[in-house]
């Protein structure tokens, strides 16, 4: 993803979703750390968990911000089709300009320079 | 007995978390009572076992008996053992009688017997190792659950994200009842202006206005719009540009903002940006062809009103063709934009051969439109598409707008009526204002003091061009001269002008100084600032701006005649001087525009008032030729000087 689509919607739904995945792969690890044969240790344990909590509250807050602003979202307010044909009009006489203006070159260049 | 001894394990009780705080801290739902737990031990008893075994016993001991018979010294603590089993046997059995008497046991209070600390040990051991394969397994399932989720996440975000770059651009809808199968998730992109179908302007909406967006076997978004789907609109002359098929110029935008839909291998290389902008561009592409089948579709149904500009001469499916005035016809059709190659290839190929009896190759074509005064098709078709364009598609847009545009400009709502008839006057009038124009480029090109220039009218159906001579100035100084016209206004022109205007086959000349129409053979003398406007056919045209320019030129001849203070007087194109008293001397114009020299050449005429002889004046003509204005001035200077010296000079010539 680019920078300046960072802040939308769909980037911080994409965050959630990847917290989603940290989530997980944190209660792995404690897991596995609870499992350990040389028994856990408390620092990791606790430092996981806290992580895992802090997640979920992150989690949670993002979802609620993001359901609220989904209700103002209206795609089809402002349609531009009929602006964009205008523009491919243009386009074209634009291109038309430029074959003239490259004929009109190539005529000039076929007399010798006044300088 | 030993040997058959099982361990059987209580599961660990299991205790289920309720919730887990933030803080960490693990609520546990509260625990059962005695009486449901005493209800689910007597529950767990199961006397099965106890039967089997008694059977087996059973039978154990008939086979015992036989043998002990042989050996019964080697099994006598067995037997003795055996007998202790009965015993105890014989208790279960009791048991299980009354049971069976009761159909119900209560049991009154079962205390465990207290485990010996080894016991409590191994207890422990047993349930903290499988506890700790749980949590093994546990985090090894967190951590796949972690890893598959991540890869779904990134595929999605691959979709989503591209999808919400095309939303930028287009409207994207979903529609639940679609998203059936797994490849596609009801997306679809709907590329019509709904604010245009509204029932009255009756445009159907096209079979493209909704596209799909499916998944490709990579997570990656795909629209699957069929090839070759899509078309352009041409427009051309019939007999001189190639029907249905795109000449060279239009192949040549075709490579560049053409497109392949990216096979699956293509795509995995292609980085999302890049496909984005494909999408994109075929989106726009699709976009495009829709605007195209709208136009010809309002094409087709201005077609059957009356026009006073075109008549229809052919008309099939994607394609119409009619004549307009000034000898030309025209078509305008529908043609598929074909994106994959080697089809086109063959077509072109193939209309090549079918079309090379009709049409020209590509410069002698242009030269033929050239001659014909056929402008450019492109502009055209670009013309035809902003005109239908501003007038029925921003209609809807913006009514107030149009209408106030349309109030100020008459012609416009004129024409609003009937806008493939204006576009066929507007052509028509084109054609026939490049042939006007040939005309006065060729009178301008011969006659080396006359400039033409053109101007912008910014309407359609009106051409303008001005065509000017710019005179040489007065011997007679400046102040001089304004002593000679009190009202100190400098009455001598240098510039003159000749106005030609042309509305859609009428052409009308506006000249200055020059002599109106009724006063045309009459007027002796010429206002330096009128302005008399004429209308002609173009094939007059040459010979009235030459008239004119010559008028013109006579005028200026008289004003400087008179700054001198001689008298003078003119005659249409000739300009009289009186020499002496009954004789005249004339300079004539003459105008020929077949004359490949100068167009405009001049003679001296010499009249005698008292004698009328045919012999006499006939001599009396001489051919000055292609003058130049300098010349022009300095042959008037001499003749002013004569008109000095007399009657001798007169005679000298």
């Amino acid at each position: 993803m680019d920078p300046q689509t960072q802040n939308t919607s769909l980037q911080r739904l994409q965050n959630v979703e990847n917290r989603v995945v940290k989530v997980l792969e944190l209660a792995g690890g404690v897991m596995e750390e609870l499992a350990s044969p040389s028994g856990p240790k408390k620092e990791f344990v606790n430092s996981h968990c806290r992580e895992f909590m802090q997640s979920m509250k992150d989690i949670q807050v993002t979802l609620r911000e993001e359901i609220k602003s989904a209700c103002e979202y209206r795609p089809f307010e402002k349609c531009d089709y009929n602006a964009r044909i205008a523009n491919e009009i243009c386009f074209q006489k634009l291109e038309y300009v430029l074959t003239q203006l490259e004929d009109l070159k190539q005529t000039a260049d076929r007399y010798p320079s006044s300088d | 007995m030993d040997s058959d001894m099982e361990i059987s394990l209580d599961r660990l009780p299991i205790k289920r978390l309720e919730s887990i705080e933030e803080n960490g801290a693990e609520r546990f739902p509260s625990d059962v009572d005695y009486d449901d737990k005493r209800v689910s031990l007597i529950r767990r008893i199961d006397f099965a076992w106890a039967l089997e075994e008694e059977d087996e016993l059973k039978k154990k001991k008939q086979k015992k008996s036989s043998k002990d018979s042989v050996e019964q010294w080697k099994w006598k603590g067995m037997v003795e053992n055996l007998q202790l089993a009965h015993q105890e046997l014989t208790v279960i059995i009791d048991l299980i009688d009354t049971v069976q008497a009761n159909d119900a046991v209560t049991v009154a209070g079962m205390t465990r017997p207290k485990p010996m600390p080894n016991e409590i040990l191994s207890d422990l051991a047993v349930s903290t190792a499988t506890k700790l394969q749980g949590y093994r397994n546990l985090g090894n399932y967190f951590k796949q659950s972690a890893k598959a989720l991540e890869q779904k996440i990134n595929r999605e975000a691959r979709f989503y994200g591209a999808l919400i770059r095309l939303q930028r651009n287009w409207k994207v809808k979903r529609q639940r009842m679609l998203a059936s199968n797994a490849s596609n998730e009801g997306f679809t992109i709907d590329l019509s202006d709904s604010s245009l179908y509204d029932p009255t302007s009756g445009f159907r909406p096209s079979t493209l206005s909704t596209i799909r967006v499916d998944h490709d076997s990579a997570g990656m978004l795909a629209i699957n719009v069929p090839q070759d789907s899509w078309y352009s609109l041409r427009f051309g002359y019939v007999g001189l540009n190639p029907i249905g098929n795109s000449n060279e110029s239009d192949e040549h935008i075709d490579s560049t903002t053409g497109h392949d839909i990216p096979g699956t291998s293509e795509k995995l290389s292609a980085s999302d940006d890049k496909y984005v902008k494909e999408t994109h561009s075929l989106l726009r592409e699709v976009h495009k062809s829709i605007f195209a089948e709208q136009l010809f579709d309002m094409l087709n149904r201005e077609a059957f009103n009356e026009g006073v500009g075109f008549n229809i001469s052919g008309l099939r499916e994607n394609f119409m063709e009619m004549s307009i005035g000034q000898g030309a016809s025209l078509f305008v059709s529908l043609h598929p934009s074909g994106k994959n190659p080697s089809i086109k290839k063959s077509e072109s190929a193939t209309l090549l051969i079918e079309s090379s009896g009709r049409v020209e190759p590509a410069e002698g074509g242009d030269y033929r439109l050239k001659k014909l005064g056929f402008p450019n098709r492109t502009s055209y078709e670009i013309y035809l598409q902003q005109i239908f364009h501003e007038h029925a598609f921003g209609k809807a847009k913006d009514q107030l707008k149009s209408k106030s545009i349309r109030a100020s400009n008459q012609t416009e709502k004129d024409s609003n009526s009937g806008l493939l008839d204006h576009f066929c006057l507007s052509l028509t009038h084109r054609i026939f204002s490049n042939r006007v124009l040939v005309h006065l480029e060729s009178v301008v090109c011969k006659v080396p003091y006359l400039h033409l220039i053109s101007h912008p009218t910014w309407n359609s159906r009106t051409s303008s061009w001005t065509v000017f001579m710019t005179v040489p100035p007065s011997i007679i100084p400046q102040g001089r001269s304004e002593t000679q016209s009190p009202d100190g206004k400098r009455n001598l022109k240098t510039q003159f002008r000749t106005k030609v205007v042309v509305k859609d086959d009428c052409i009308s000349v506006e000249a200055e100084c020059t002599p109106n129409v009724v006063g045309l053979l009459k007027s002796s003398s010429c206002n330096l600032f009128s302005i008399n406007k004429y209308e002609c056919d173009v094939a007059d045209l040459p010979v009235m701006i030459l008239q004119q320019v010559a008028s013109q030129i006579v005028c200026w001849l008289l004003e400087e005649a008179r700054t001198v203070g001689t008298k003078a007087s003119r005659e249409f194109l000739s300009l009289s001087l009186e020499i002496v008293e009954g004789e005249r001397v004339s300079l004539v114009a003459h105008v020929n525009p077949e004359d490949a020299k100068g167009c405009i050449s001049w003679w001296l005429v010499m009249e005698n008032g008292c004698t009328e002889e045919r012999e006499g004046v006939s001599e009396s003509r001489k051919l000055l030729g292609h003058l130049s204005l300098d010349v022009l001035y300095s042959v008037l200077m001499d003749l002013i000087n004569l008109c000095g010296t007399g009657r001798n000079a007169l005679e000298r010539l």
